[in-house]
């Protein structure tokens, strides 16, 4: 009887053991952060700039309907027109110049090429670049001269990559970016150094040079009409904040 | 008869007490192991009160019954098979089984000693 009861009474141990680590394990299951120390500072540091231009955007708007309303009548016009440079300069029909980098992509050295054709600077590499440059906060872009829009598209036509019409065939190359700022400006020069870009323009026999610009760089206006056939415009509703 | 429900109490301590926890996705495994280890125990008390419990079958079926529904559960994992379903079913119908044949026995015990009672 006694030695059939240790037995039992092992048994409902284990089982106890086992229940017990179930309720905590049950009880413990509610999505837990992984996050650590780093990730966390860097989506902190992200969403205080999010908020700090959502801030911005809201001071304007409300700074905008101030205006409207104390001069509905005298000076619509002017608004309307301020508005609409804005959003030209939004949009990248104006001018624009500020602190950035220079890329310039080149050939590589002869003497490495003998024998093989020059490089060309397909809208594969192109498209890459654009988006590594986009990624690490770009404002605006030309290329060659060539200011980047939204819509720009860069494609091949007849073997020869072209920018919104404008075809690229000669060497140097050269990239123009601004930023926001002097520090952004020298973030994106760093990471622009050790991107894989460069080797991926190697690869195609060329070489992206990189310079962090001593002054203010200037990109040229967006010169062509804007086609926006597949456009239309968003409800009324739409939640704001993307600008 | 205090000791197995004294034996569960520690368990439970034991449980608690330490800070060991398993992954959630052997959350599972142990959830049906459960299931089998209080559908042998429950088996064992019933047997107990109907004379026939057998320690090597108790001990036996404790672990061969636990690996058995976390087998099962693995391979429906693996066969994208609610496999362990079948072990829940199982286990579930000898639970309740088991329970309400204790639960006559007891009844049986119960009514039979009121009445030897009221016979003295």
């Amino acid at each position: 009887m006694n030695k059939k009861q240790w037995g039992f009474t092992i048994i409902t141990v284990l089982i106890g053991v086992m229940l017990a680590i179930q309720f905590k394990t049950v009880k413990n299951t509610d999505v837990r952060d992984t996050r650590d120390t780093w990730q966390l500072r860097e989506d902190l540091q992200n969403e205080e700039a999010l908020r700090l231009e959502l801030l911005k955007e809201i001071r304007s708007q409300e700074e905008k309907i101030a205006q409207y309303e104390n001069n509905i009548a005298a000076n619509k016009e002017e608004i309307l027109r301020t508005t609409l440079d804005e959003l030209k300069t939004e949009v990248g029909l104006t001018e624009k110049s500020g602190p950035g980098l220079i890329l310039t992509i080149q050939p590589i050295a002869e003497e490495l090429t003998i024998g093989s054709q020059v490089g060309k600077v397909t809208p594969d590499l192109l498209k890459r670049l654009l988006n590594e440059l986009n990624r690490y906060g770009a404002k605006e872009v030309a290329i060659g001269g060539h200011r980047v829009i939204n819509s720009t598209v860069i494609r091949d036509i007849n073997n020869i990559t072209k920018i919104d019409g404008y075809s690229i065939q000669t060497l140097p190359l050269e990239l123009r970016v601004i930023v926001e700022n002097e520090h952004d400006a020298e973030q994106m020069y760093k990471r622009m150094q050790v991107s894989k870009s460069i080797e991926d323009f190697f690869i195609e026999n060329l070489t992206l040079d990189i310079e962090l610009a001593e002054n203010e760089i200037t990109v040229p206006a967006y010169n062509e009409p804007i086609h926006m056939t597949d456009m239309k415009e968003a409800g009324k509703k739409s939640e704001g904040g993307h600008s | 008869m205090w000791l197995p429900i004294l034996g569960l109490f520690i368990g439970l301590f034991i449980g608690f007490m330490t800070d060991f926890q398993i992954p959630d996705e052997y959350a599972n495994y142990l959830s049906i192991a459960i299931l089998a280890a209080l559908d042998t125990l429950f088996g064992g008390i019933r047997a107990h009160l109907q004379d026939v419990y057998s320690e090597k079958i108790f001990v036996s079926g404790f672990f061969f019954n636990i690996m058995l529904a976390a087998g099962l559960a693995f391979l429906g994992v693996h066969l994208g098979v609610d496999l362990y379903l079948a072990a829940v079913f199982a286990f579930g119908v000898r639970l309740f089984q088991n329970i309400a044949v204790i639960r006559r026995i007891l009844l049986a015990r119960w009514t039979s000693k009121n009445e030897n009672l009221e016979k003295n």
